[in-house]
This record gives structure tokens, C-alpha cells and sequence, in this order.
């Protein structure tokens, strides 16, 4: 599904230049379960905000689906984001100012999706990650835990055909993280592909492969045995 | 407010220029507005102030106040023997006469019009004039000496002393050298007098209307020890105008005409007679652009910075765990405002220096600022904005948790309730500023109206000759056949009433027959030949005046007779008939006086303010006009050209008598000088008072912006594009100035009807005004936003997310 070629991604300020991807080759498989590790500064996310396409590399071809996004305009890069991808984060990055079930049914405003089918589809998705109750609450008013099974029901209220995880479980207690975790593997399980950044060991060890990084290279690339 | 706490303050302001510049720049051009229009203010409403004892002087009104009369309403002057008459029944009253009047100064053969006044010699137990030389009250004791001012000492004598001195000077006709008495200092700008010379009254006036009831002709102020004293004075008049007015006006005068004592600060803002309450309306409207936009402005600082100091709660906590307490952090934010606000109005001191040349220009004044008033009133401006500018994020910031503002990754900025106050902040001064834009259009409008309406004559291309009033009727017949042998005159008239006013201001009541009373008063204007034609009048009805019909000419009346009369339109209905062409023919007036007979109908001839009222009036017909002529001519080609002719015709004739003509159109333009005035400075406030308004929104669509960086990032990651992101960011900011229409719209309706009542024939209200007004004002809201909008929507989410 995916095939990255020699992708490079340097940043360049005041004449010094920090290249935090430096040749990066890698195929993910539709259906999917990868875990990306490695050291703070490794390029781990941006490695993973460049599969998100939120991020541009200096050089190298993104193929997803036969399609080179390389080469793609903004515009064209925003709707493949809101049709194909999903994102979890850290830090959940839910907007403090809508309600938990806005900021679930956002990602399909932006699609242009119809209004009850976005109704139909939020439901659904809160129902999964069993967050309905807390559905006209705001972030602030729900707990951490919370908050990322509420980030995720954003994530695969659109069907994403990719979902990117950014150390989803850093900010959790245990108890959360291990739900965290369940649930994606429930979706990776359904046949949602996932990639997932994580500095847990135990966390990887879920994932069917995982690919160790260390200055913006990948340095080891693991199989789990099923 | 240590050391660290000003290295900080500057350091952060160079940091965000941006950010500093908008907020201390807005402050300032606010100040800057409000002590521009405050020292206009304060020059309009400080009238007189430079006489010492002002508030002992008043002068004596003459108010009448007969129903429906053209005159009816309080007149500045009065009977010219007023005065005798009160000294006559109050003994010891203390008072003086102003008749002014244009001398002549005869100078190397040459007549020089110089503005001069008729006074009592007890002239200075009134006015305490600063004099330069010479001793002022003794000068008025000799009717052969004059005082002059300073300017004129310069001009007529150069550097030498003049008193002691000869000046040939003709004053009401006479001729003859005049010794200087002494020098008296110019007066000051802030002051209706208008002299240059003083002499003193004849001792015996010989004036048939000297002590005719109901006339006016010159000023009489009176001075009182206390105010209690004057307002017992002012309860006695009614009863000495009974008294005396009885012989000219019947019993019970008081009835229809009162004498009222104004306090002579009060005499500049007052309205003379029907004239509507204009000066006073513009002082107060220019004072209300002054405080709003100093309004505007600190609303808009206090804003700003509030917003701004949200993002200040890192280093806040910080501080407090370096140890400061909150009485110290207090200290510090309020320290911080105070010092802004004084360096905003350090740079509006110098924006007001540098606007007021352009000001003064724009306003016909020479304003300056008084820095030993100006100082402290912004010191202490500075001091209370200052704190409450600074009060607010001081007590906010200062409140908050220190150990979780650091573990959170957000800045506290007010929550919703902070966004909320925000907002209608955005709201109050948009609502200003768009009633401000509606107001400037209006005003524009009315103006524009105003220079292009018919004024029921042809403007372009006359010449109006004043000084013809001063020539005997041998000069006036071969000055006006001088006047007509031009080549580019084509056409010559003489009226007591003429383009731009004159002196010479007559009514009279037109008894209608069959209905009880003495009739309407309408205004009457004595026109000799040629008048209308040479003005380019539309007849309505019937015929103009000619020499053919005998009983045209007004000067072979006979009391009691019958004499024929042009009227107006306006005299139409108010003399109550249905169409100008039912007038015609008709009779009106008594045998007591004479029987008016109407042979035509005019249309209304604005010859004066259009925001006096259109009089109804009526012309007499004189082929040789003889009182108060005021030629009138029309010409072609060159305005240069012709008035060179004309004044060379005239110092062929009367070199002795100063030429004083203009053209019609500069007349009227004199006319409309104070509007014109008005709307120029309401427009510069207004402006300004939409710029800071913009500077405003423009400053807390930034802070808004920055504050939702990471927001946008999201968004951006959920798949929102570019234009998703700009429509969210500028519809943010146009709902407040969507609903600021909402609050402006009334209140600048309310405020306009109320101006425009002001004018005779005042533009309609039209809602196209309002939607162009709020039309520019979201033009103006969008590109303000927009610009950094699209910035924050072009950014790459990853950058945006990493984003706190």
C-alpha cells in the first residue's frame, strides 16, 4: 500500500542544517500493524508525520496506492488526508472548544460528507471506543484516558484507510494505555492498517512489526511471529 | 518593577514589534485625536476668557417673540438708545454700546477699509482692554481721538509711537484727522469682537430708529459685580420694556419682545434668532469624536494587551518560583501599562505637533497645545489607564497556580469568558467606527448637496459690489453706468439684498384680508431694475417688475395706496393661497400701511446660510434705489478679468471709499466655511477613530491567530484546506462586525436626523448610506484579517503541531 524511496528530510535554519530523515526506504502492507521505535531525535515522527503528508520531504517519492503524493498540491494533499488517513496523538490535540462529538464529526466536515451520514458515523465510532456518554462534554471536562479513546473514535469515524499513532499511550496510566492498545488492535484485527510510533517496548511487541530508528535512519526492521 | 522586569518589558516589545507598534502606535494616534479635537473644543467654548472679569459682562439679547414672525428668537443686538434709557431708569448701571462698523482709513488719497467700532467712553468700566500705549478711557472722553491696535500701529506708523498722532479717518460719512489716544493689543482669535479701531459714540445720535422699539443696531453689554446681581437685574426688565417699548409697540411689549441678559463667554455658542443651534451642535459633535475615538483606542489597548498577557502566564509562574509574591507581580503588570500608556502619550504629544499645521489648515484656526495644562492631564491619563489596562492581567495572571500553568502545554488566555469579553470590545468599536463612516458619508452628502442645489438663481459668473451702499446717489448713478459699459458685464442691478446676505435685514407683517390679527411676517427686500433677470430667477407666476406699470414703482406709493409685489414661493402657502398662480392678482396687506398686490411669483432665492430657514418674502420694485443699494452684476468670460474691470471702474469713481465686492459664489462659500470646516475635521476623526479600529482587530486577530496555531494544525491534519482555514479565522471576526451594524445603525440614525435638522433642506436619510457604511466597514474588517489568516493557513500541520 505504501512504498517510501530514498525519502530525505533536512531542516535548514541560520545556515545549519539538521537532517532528521536521511534515507529512508520502506514498504508497509495494507492491513498492517507497524511500531516504530527509537531514541528521542531519532526522526521517529517525522517519519510519521511525512506518511501523515503533513509533513513535505526534501527529496524522495511517497507512493501510497500507486499514487506519487510528492507531488501532489496542498489542496489535493488536505482532502487525501481527510479520505484516506487518521491520526492519534500523544496529546490527543483535541479542540478545546468543541465538544468531544464535534470534534469526532470535524475530519467528515472537512470531507463534505452528508449531515446524517456524519451523524450515523460519529455515533458509531464513539460507540466503539465507548465514549458516547461523555458526547456534549469538552475535552478539559474528561480524563486523559478519556480523551484518547475520543481521539481515536476521530481517527476511524472516517474509515481511514491508515491510521498514523504518534505515541498515543505516552501521556496515559497503564490501565489507559493497555486499552489504548486493545482497541488498535482490535481495528488492526478488523483490517485497518497502523502505523505507530512508541517508546514502550511491550506496547511494539503488539504491533506485527517494528522498525527501530537512530538518526533518521532505520536501522533494524523485526517481524513478530504470528 | 525591578531591573529584570524592565530588561523583560523592553526586550518583549522588540521582540513583537509588531505587536508593540499596533498597541502603543493605536493608543497614541487615539490620545493624539482626542487632544486635537479637545483643544478645538476648548477654543469654541473659551469664547472671551481672555477679558479680564468676564463672567461680570453680559450682553443684552433682544428676543422676539411673536408668534410665526421670520425674526422671531433672540438676536445678539439691540435699540441703539437702549442704554440711555436704562441709565435712565437704573441709576448706576454700568454699561457700553459696540456699534461696529467698517472705518476708512484715507492713506496717500486712497481709502482703506479697516474694521472699526462706535463705544461709549465708559467703554472700559466694562472691558478691561489690555492696552499697549496710551490711556484708553481718556481717549473715549474726546470724540476727535481713536484708539488703534497694534497691527495697525505697525501698518499706519511703523516702529514709532503713534499716540499723539493723526489718522484722516472717515466714519459714517465724515471725514476728518482723528489724534491717536492710544494702542490697545490685538485681540486674540477666541473672541466675537472685530475691531482694529475704537472711537467714541457721538454724544447725540441722530438716527431715526435711535429709540425705535423693536429695532436693532448695535451691541450693548452691561456689567454686573456679581451674577446674583445681574439676575436681579434681568427680573426688572420685563417691566421697563412695558414701560418704555410702550409708545412703538403697545401695551404689554414685553409680550412680544425681551430683553435677556447673556453671559458674554455664552454669546459665541448661541444661535441668533430663528438660525438653528449649528456652532454649538459642531463644538459638542467634535467633542463626542474625540472622546469615542479616545475610547475606541483604550478599549482597544486594554484589549491587546490583555489578550497578549495570557501568553505571559509561563513566565508569570516562572517568577513565582523564582520567588516573586503577588503584590510584586501586580506591581510589575501595572508598572509595565503605566509606562506604555505614558510612551503613547509621549508620541501622541508629537503626532498632535505634527497634525495641527494640516488641522489649522483644514479648520481656518491657529491652535497650539498648552503643555503646562497638557502635561498632567496625561500624566494622569497614563496613571489611570495604566491601571486598568494592567489591573486586570494582574490580577488574572498573578491568581493562577504556578505548578500547573508550567505542566500544561497550553497558555491560559481568559478561557471562553476572556473571548467572549473580547469580542464585544470588538463589537463597541466597530459599532463606533461604522457609525463614524455613515456619519462622514452623510455629512459629504449634505455638503455636496448643499454646493450643488439650486438656489433658485444662476450662481456662476456674478459680482456682488457691497462698498456701492457707501457711495452718494451722484457716484452711484456713474459708478453703475461705468459698471455697464464693461464689455464682459451683461447685466447690472441694484437690491438692499443680494448672494451671501447683507446688513440690511427688513420684515414686515402682511395683514391678510378677512382674517383677524396683523398676518404673517415675511421679509422685504427692495430690488431695483433688472434684478431678477440679472440673478437668472425662474418666474413661477405671472410677470416681473417693469417700468411699464406705473404701480410697480414703490417710491410713487401713497399711504394707504396700493403698490405691486413679486413674492416668493414660500410666501405662497404662508400667505394662504393654493398654487403660486392663485396669488396672482390677489391683494393682500391694510390701508394702515399699504395694500400689497401681487403680479408674479419667484421661485425660493437662497440668498443666505442654508441652515437659516428659507423666509417667506416679498420684493418691492424702486428704479432709483437709493438705501442701502448693493449693486449686483452679471458677467462673462474671465472672473479675473471682470473683477479687475470692476474695481478699476471704481477707483476711477470713488477712490476714497475701499472697494469691497466678491463674487456671489465666494459670498456663499463663506456661508457654508463652518460646515465645511466641521465636516472636514469630522471626517479626519472619523478616519482615524476606523484606523485605530482596524489596528484593533488587527492586533487581536494576530493574537488570536498565534493562540490557534496548533488548533489550525489539527484541523489542517483532519483534512481542512486553506480556504477552510481562512474562512474560520475571518468569520470569526466578522460576526462581531456583522452585529456591530446592529448598535451603529440606530445610533448613527438618530444622530443624523438630529444634525440635519440643522439645515433647511437637508438630504434624506437614505439606507443606501447605511449599507455602503457597513459594506466598507467589512471590507475593510475582512482584508484586515484575512492578510494574517492566510499566513496561518499556509503553514505546514507538522510545524503547527509541534506548535505551543
Amino acid at each position: 500500500m505504501i512504498r517510501l524511496e530514498h525519502i530525505r528530510r533536512a531542516y535548514v535554519s541560520d545556515e545549519v542544517e539538521t537532517i532528521a530523515l536521511a534515507d529512508i526506504n520502506l514498504d508497509v502492507d495494507s492491513g498492517e500493524f507497524l511500531a516504530i521505535m527509537g531514541p528521542s531525535g531519532c526522526g521517529k515522527s517525522t517519519l510519521l508525520n511525512t506518511l501523515g503528508t503533513v509533513d513535505r520531504p526534501s527529496s524522495g517519492r511517497y507512493w501510497f496506492d500507486n499514487n506519487d503524493l510528492a507531488i501532489r498540491d496542498e489542496a489535493a494533499l488536505a482532502r487525501f488526508r481527510a479520505e484516506t488517513l487518521g491520526f492519534v496523538f500523544q496529546s490527543f490535540n483535541l479542540i478545546d472548544e468543541l465538544t468531544i462529538e464535534e470534534n469526532v464529526e470535524l475530519g467528515l466536515a472537512y470531507r463534505r460528507d452528508g449531515r446524517a451520514d456524519r451523524r450515523r458515523r460519529v455515533a458509531e465510532a464513539m460507540d466503539r471506543v465507548g465514549i458516547s456518554h461523555r458526547a456534549r462534554h469538552y475535552p478539559n471536562q474528561l480524563s486523559g484516558g478519556q480523551q484518547q479513546r475520543a481521539a481515536i473514535a476521530r481517527a476511524i469515524v472516517g474509515d481511514p484507510k491508515l491510521i498514523l499513532a504518534d505515541e498515543p499511550t505516552g501521556n496515559l496510566d497503564t490501565e489507559n494505555g493497555l486499552q489504548v492498545m486493545e482497541i488498535l488492535g482490535s481495528l488492526n484485527a478488523e483490517g485497518a492498517t497502523i502505523v505507530m510510533v512508541t517508546h514502550s517496548p511491550s506496547h511494539a511487541d503488539m504491533a506485527r512489526r517494528r522498525i527501530d530508528m537512530l538518526d533518521g535512519r532505520i536501522v533494524a526492521s523485526v517481524a513478530r511471529a504470528i | 518593577m525591578n531591573g529584570f522586569s524592565l530588561v523583560s518589558l523592553y526586550r518583549s516589545l522588540v521582540r513583537h514589534k509588531l505587536y508593540a507598534v499596533l498597541n502603543i502606535g493605536g493608543l497614541a494616534v487615539g490620545i493624539a485625536v482626542f487632544l486635537v479635537l479637545g483643544l478645538y473644543v476648548r477654543f469654541e467654548t473659551g469664547y472671551e476668557e481672555w477679558l479680564p472679569h468676564h463672567d461680570e459682562i453680559f450682553l443684552v439679547q433682544t428676543e422676539y417673540t411673536s408668534m410665526g414672525s421670520t425674526f422671531s428668537g433672540a438676536f445678539p443686538n439691540t435699540m441703539g438708545g437702549l442704554l440711555d434709557q436704562l441709565r435712565e431708569d437704573f441709576p448706576g448701571v454700568l454699561g457700553t454700546r459696540v456699534d461696529a462698523e467698517a472705518f476708512n482709513v484715507v492713506h496717500s488719497g486712497i481709502g482703506i477699509q479697516e474694521k472699526g467700532a462706535l463705544v461709549d467712553p465708559s467703554f472700559f468700566d466694562v472691558f478691561d482692554l489690555p492696552m499697549v500705549s496710551g490711556d484708553g478711557a481718556v481717549a473715549l472722553d474726546d470724540p476727535s481721538s481713536v484708539l488703534i491696535d497694534q497691527p495697525l500701529a505697525q501698518k499706519y506708523f511703523g516702529g514709532a509711537d503713534p499716540v499723539g498722532q493723526t489718522l484722516n479717518l472717515t466714519v459714517r460719512g465724515k471725514t476728518k484727522a482723528y489724534r491717536i489716544g492710544g494702542v490697545f493689543k490685538s485681540l486674540p482669535k477666541a473672541t466675537e469682537f472685530n475691531f482694529e479701531i475704537l472711537t467714541a459714540l457721538p454724544k447725540t445720535v441722530d438716527e431715526p430708529f435711535w429709540y425705535h422699539w423693536g429695532s436693532t443696531s448695535l451691541f450693548t453689554y452691561l456689567r454686573f459685580g456679581t451674577p446674583g446681581q445681574a439676575q436681579a437685574f434681568a427680573a426688572r426688565l420685563p417691566g421697563f420694556v412695558d414701560r418704555r417699548a410702550a409708545k412703538d409697540m403697545g401695551p404689554n411689549a414685553s409680550r412680544m419682545m425681551k430683553l435677556n441678559l447673556l453671559p458674554i463667554t455664552a454669546d459665541h455658542l448661541s444661535p441668533q434668532g430663528g438660525q438653528a443651534d449649528s456652532t454649538r451642535q459642531v463644538v459638542v459633535t467634535m467633542g463626542v469624536v474625540g472622546v469615542v475615538t479616545l475610547l475606541i483606542a483604550l478599549v482597544n489597548y486594554i484589549n491587546l494587551a490583555t489578550a497578549r498577557s495570557g501568553l505571559r502566564a509561563r513566565e508569570v509562574a516562572m517568577r513565582k518560583v523564582l520567588g516573586a509574591n503577588r503584590a510584586a507581580l501586580v506591581r510589575q503588570f501595572i508598572g509595565e501599562a503605566i509606562l506604555l500608556v505614558a510612551l503613547s502619550a509621549l508620541i501622541s504629544l508629537a503626532l498632535a505637533e505634527l497634525s495641527l499645521p494640516m488641522v489649522n489648515a483644514a479648520i481656518g484656526l491657529s491652535l497650539s497645545i498648552p503643555y503646562d495644562m497638557v502635561v498632567p492631564a496625561l500624566a494622569a491619563l497614563a496613571i489611570v489607564v495604566g491601571i486598568g489596562a494592567g489591573l486586570y492581567p494582574a490580577v488574572l495572571l498573578s491568581r493562577f497556580p504556578a505548578a500547573s500553568v508550567l505542566a500544561s502545554a497550553r497558555s491560559p488566555g481568559g478561557g471562553r469568558s476572556g473571548a467572549r469579553v473580547r469580542e464585544l470590545l470588538v463589537i463597541f468599536q466597530f459599532a463606533l467606527a461604522i457609525a463614524f463612516i455613515v456619519g462622514t458619508i452623510v455629512l459629504s452628502a449634505q455638503t455636496a448637496h448643499m454646493r450643488d442645489a439650486d438656489l433658485g438663481f444662476d450662481r456662476e459668473g456674478l459680482i456682488v459690489v457691497r462698498s456701492l451702499v457707501e457711495t452718494d446717489t451722484g457716484q452711484r448713478q456713474s459708478m453703475l453706468a461705468a459698471f455697464r459699459a464693461l464689455p464682459m458685464v451683461r447685466a447690472v442691478t441694484v437690491a438692499d439684498n443680494n448672494a451671501g446676505g447683507s446688513d440690511n435685514n427688513n420684515a414686515n407683517s402682511v395683514p391678510i384680508p378677512g382674517k383677524p390679527g396683523d398676518g404673517p411676517s415675511l421679509r422685504q427686500i427692495m430690488v431695483g431694475p433688472n434684478f431678477f433677470g440679472t440673478y437668472g430667477a425662474h418666474l413661477v407666476a405671472g410677470r416681473l417688475f417693469d417700468d411699464a406699470h406705473g404701480a410697480d414703482d414703490f417710491s410713487k406709493r401713497t399711504k394707504g395706496g396700493t403698490v405691486n409685489i413679486v413674492i416668493n414661493r414660500r410666501a405662497v402657502g404662508v400667505l394662504g393661497f393654493s398654487s403660486p398662480a392663485a396669488a396672482i392678482g390677489k391683494t393682500v396687506g391694510s390701508g394702515k400701511y399699504l395694500y400689497f398686490h401681487i403680479v408674479g411669483v419667484v421661485d425660493d432665492m437662497r440668498f443666505f446660510s442654508p441652515r437659516s430657514t428659507m423666509d417667506p418674502t416679498y420684493y418691492l420694485y424702486q428704479p432709483q434705489l437709493d438705501d442701502y443699494a448693493v449693486a449686483t452684476l452679471r458677467y462673462s468670460g474671465s472672473r479675473q478679468a471682470a473683477m479687475d474691470a470692476v474695481k478699476r471702474a471704481w477707483l476711477q469713481i470713488a477712490p476714497q471709499i475701499p472697494f469691497d465686492a466678491a463674487t456671489a459664489d465666494q459670498r456663499l462659500a463663506d456661508l457654508y466655511k463652518s460646515d465645511d470646516h466641521a465636516v472636514n475635521l469630522f471626517t479626519i476623526g472619523a478616519l482615524l477613530a476606523v484606523l485605530i479600529g482596524c489596528v484593533g482587530l488587527w492586533g487581536l486577530a494576530s493574537f488570536n491567530t498565534s493562540r490557534r496555531v496548533k488548533e489550525i494544525g489539527i484541523r489542517k491534519t483532519l483534512g481542512a484546506s486553506s480556504s477552510d482555514i481562512v474562512t474560520l479565522l475571518v468569520g470569526q471576526f466578522l460576526r462581531p462586525v456583522l452585529i456591530a451594524n446592529l448598535v451603529a445603525w440606530p445610533l448613527a440614525w438618530v444622530a443624523l436626523r438630529k444634525w440635519l435638522a440643522g439645515f433647511d433642506d437637508p438630504v434624506a436619510l437614505s439606507p443606501l448610506y447605511f449599507l455602503a457604511a457597513s459594506l466598507l466597514a467589512l471590507v475593510i474588517a475582512t482584508l484586515t484579517v484575512s492578510v494574517q489568516s492566510l499566513r496561518a493557513a499556509r503553514s505546514t500541520p507538522a510545524w503547527a503541531l509541534r506548535h505551543e
